[in-house]
């Protein structure tokens, strides 16, 4: 049998066996990260963590968040800094998944030693890290919509919310579409806190108006065919369609419904038009489409802070402008450097007074952080799809037709928030 | 299938200077197991995946209980992590109750899950008991969806969080030291795999393998087959729902895609990479997928691929999974 072979052999440990392990021993502990935040002396980077999701249906968003983001970061490494001290940006994926989240989250403050976190595409992975921040005394700036994040339940000193969020985008555009339509308006929602909110937002804005809603459909997340849920709009004959949806389900329900000649009997109007979307679903499913969005290159003609923004994104990236959502990634993180840079420190608490405190234009006109939700109080352009002959270039894709200035009455009040 | 590799005694195994170790690990392999996640965390790249390796661990530990020793694959073991780390939460953050009554809560809550999907699943076998456990994964996945007052729906449940843990020597500052709360899941974890090492020593254990390699000869023997799937089921989501609530507590946050199918499958492939019919081989197993995971996605966005290509070598030329073809081959 077998196991008498063994008896032979040499059961002795050798010196050479000794000197392996020792050496495999050693590599080992060399590489492990034993002391990672002994030194974090004053030369050190002013760290910024930054998880978006990489990888999933938002990888081309994130990606173009994190490009902004780092533009923010050379733009100030090549200005001296903080008094000499550079800032460095760790993008992480977050996979769009709030566990994953919080645990790169978790990662970039134990391990890599973050002063600030920014990023995040979705709401339920920024109040995942929202949450790690909070407990943890790591000022977070949000760049992704979201009304949860504003409201008491979430929200802590060190929480700070750059993007727009649902029920101002909708409110928005709800009150620059209602006086101009008649009153019967349906709803097309993606069935997740999202699209609630939207609704809800638009709804809100339809009070003083005096809309009446005529038909409510809701449509599960990710949904390919829209043919059963347009007839029952149809039937409702609104004159208004709101489609509180984001994404590719925005392009599935336009173009379906375009197909339907729905645009013939209705306005479209959808809340959150984006830019890479449309550009993605061609001319014809948008046209005369009216949304809401926090950024488009166009207003560089009348805003200096775009042009210059523009100009820089173009340089790196041939030719072409940034998106909206980029733009969120160079404010959020732009906005944080301006504060670390008026506080003279990375201490957490400095750096939030120092943002409670600041003024910014860094791309689309003045913007502050509201006092009792840290919410960017900011303007909403309203903008309106291009039919493909008034198209000067592939990138012309929309028509500025309002701004709504910055102001604190697009929001929820604080009371309402339930911030004492 | 294969007989658990880890009985290394029975298979008389001698030979190389390793094999003894190996038999003397298998005689103590409670032991040999807990001291080696002593040392883990100073070999991880960071302490919250060092975390990570040790909840999900003992997920695919618990999964393995029916998948690997009791013979079936079950789709629907998302349930039981998600249902015990939601009860946790909810029971923290909506009713106030401490941190570690909490996890009991959750504990209890997986394993009524686990039996009332047991007692539907259980008469079913093959490709159907993984297809009902999956249906019934979602029904309780679309019901805490909805339950959005208390579970927080699709931004998941926040604000789980445990800020220090005091021994009355000593406090740990769950938020400031991680090595800390390293060592404080390391505790629930070992004596989990204690139970799990004794449980599947025990005379129960011996039938859970009767059934898997004959089932009608174990029902001629006199032993009720279904009462012992259904027990084992429920054995497996309370391990399972431990590990849920360890991790609510770790990420302060409970996301809803704890419960989506792609958490079960998740377990279904760390036991495989690892080695199903072993002891120790979902541990591993999850080891190797989340220190993969990690380091491939900080190298490309392209880490699904990298990490298929790699599963499916070990599905094609390793089906004993890493732990198990490593025994094989020291036990040759």
């Amino acid at each position: 049998m077998r196991h008498d072979k063994g008896k032979t052999r040499r059961t002795t440990v050798s010196r050479r066996d000794v000197l392996k392990s020792a050496a495999a021993g050693a590599v080992v502990l060399g590489t492990s990260p034993f002391s990672f935040n002994i030194a974090r002396a004053a030369g050190d980077p002013i760290k910024i963590g930054f998880p978006v999701p990489l990888t999933g249906p938002y990888g081309s968003e994130a990606k173009e968040q994190a490009r902004c983001a780092q533009m923010a970061v050379d733009e100030f490494n090549a200005a001296g800094g903080m008094n000499g001290r550079m800032a460095e940006l760790l993008v992480r994926d977050d996979k769009l998944k709030s566990g994953e989240a919080a645990k790169r989250a978790q990662e970039l403050i134990e391990n890599d030693g973050v002063h600030f976190v920014s990023g995040s595409l979705s709401a339920s992975v920024q109040l995942a890290v929202n949450t790690i921040c909070k407990d943890r005394g790591i000022p977070y700036v949000s760049i992704s919509q979201s009304d949860a994040i504003n409201e008491e339940k979430h929200f802590s000193k060190y929480t700070f919310h750059e993007a727009m969020n649902p029920h101002m985008t909708a409110g928005a555009v709800g009150r620059y579409v209602f006086p101009r339509e008649n009153k019967r308006v349906a709803f097309l929602i993606a069935d997740y806190a999202y699209g609630h909110e939207m609704a809800r937002g638009f709804k809100r804005a339809g009070e003083e108006f005096g809309i009446e809603v005529v038909a409510e459909v809701k449509h599960p997340l990710a949904t390919k065919d829209y043919s059963t849920f347009l007839p029952r709009i149809q039937a409702a004959k609104p004159d208004v369609l709101c489609l509180c949806n984001f994404g590719y389900d925005q392009m599935n329900s336009l173009k379906q419904a375009t197909n339907f000649g729905m645009k013939e009997r209705m306005r479209m109007v959808a809340p959150a038009l984006l830019y890479n979307q449309r550009r993605a679903g061609g001319a014809d499913a948008y046209s005369g489409v009216v949304g809401g969005t926090n950024f488009y290159w166009g207003i560089e003609d009348t805003v200096p802070t775009a042009k210059a923004f523009n100009d820089a994104y173009r340089k790196l990236n041939d030719g072409s402008p940034p998106s909206d959502y980029g733009a969120y990634g160079y404010a959020g993180v732009g906005g944080l450097l301006k504060a670390v840079s008026a506080a003279g420190t990375t201490d957490a608490d400095a750096v939030v007074a120092a943002l409670e405190n600041l003024k910014y234009d860094l791309y689309k006109g003045q913007q502050y952080y509201r006092q009792c939700d840290h919410q960017s109080v900011q303007p909403v352009y309203i903008i309106e799809s291009k039919d493909a002959g008034d198209q000067a270039d592939e990138y012309d894709v929309f028509n500025v037709v309002y701004e709504e200035t910055a102001d604190e009455k697009m929001l929820r009040t604080c009371g309402e928030l339930g911030h004492g | 299938m294969n007989k658990p590799m880890d009985n290394v005694a029975e298979v008389q195994i001698s030979g190389r200077r390793l094999a003894g170790l190996v038999r003397l690990i298998a005689e103590h392999r409670v032991a040999a197991v807990i001291i080696f996640l002593m040392v883990f965390p100073f070999l991880a790249p960071y302490k919250a995946l060092a975390i990570d390796v040790l909840i999900y661990g003992l997920f695919a530990l618990g999964f393995n209980m029916v998948f690997g020793y009791l013979g079936v694959l079950s789709f629907g073991h998302a349930a039981f992590f998600g249902a015990g780390a939601y009860a946790t939460g909810i029971a923290m953050v909506h009713f106030g109750v401490p941190w570690m009554p909490a996890i009991f809560v959750g504990v209890l809550m997986s394993g009524l899950t686990a039996a009332i999907m047991g007692a539907m699943a259980i008469r079913t076998r093959g490709i159907y008991f993984a297809m009902v456990t999956l249906a019934l994964a979602q029904c309780v996945y679309y019901i805490i969806y909805h339950m959005e007052e208390y579970s927080g729906g699709e931004d998941g449940l926040t604000g789980v969080s445990v800020r220090t843990v005091d021994f009355g020597i000593a406090t740990v500052d769950m938020m400031q030291d991680p090595m800390g709360k390293y060592y404080i899941m390391l505790a629930f974890t070992a004596v989990a795999i204690f139970l799990f090492s004794r449980i599947l020593n025990s005379p129960f254990g011996a039938v859970l393998e009767a059934i898997r390699e004959n089932e009608n000869r174990a029902r001629a023997c006199g032993y009720n087959v279904l009462l012992t799937k259904w027990v084992t089921f429920v054995l497996s989501g309370l391990f399972c729902g431990l590990a849920g609530a360890l991790s609510a507590i770790h990420l302060s946050v409970v996301p809803i895609e704890y419960l989506h199918y792609h958490q079960s499958g998740l377990a279904v492939m760390m036991a495989l990479l690892g080695g199903m019919g072993t002891f120790f081989g979902p541990f591993i197993g999850a080891m190797a997928f989340l220190m993969l995971e990690d380091a491939i996605t900080l190298m490309t966005t392209h880490w699904q691929l990298f990490l298929g290509a790699i599963f499916m070598i070990f599905v094609l030329f390793f089906p004993r999974g890493i732990w198990g073809s490593f025994l094989h081959w020291i036990s040759r």
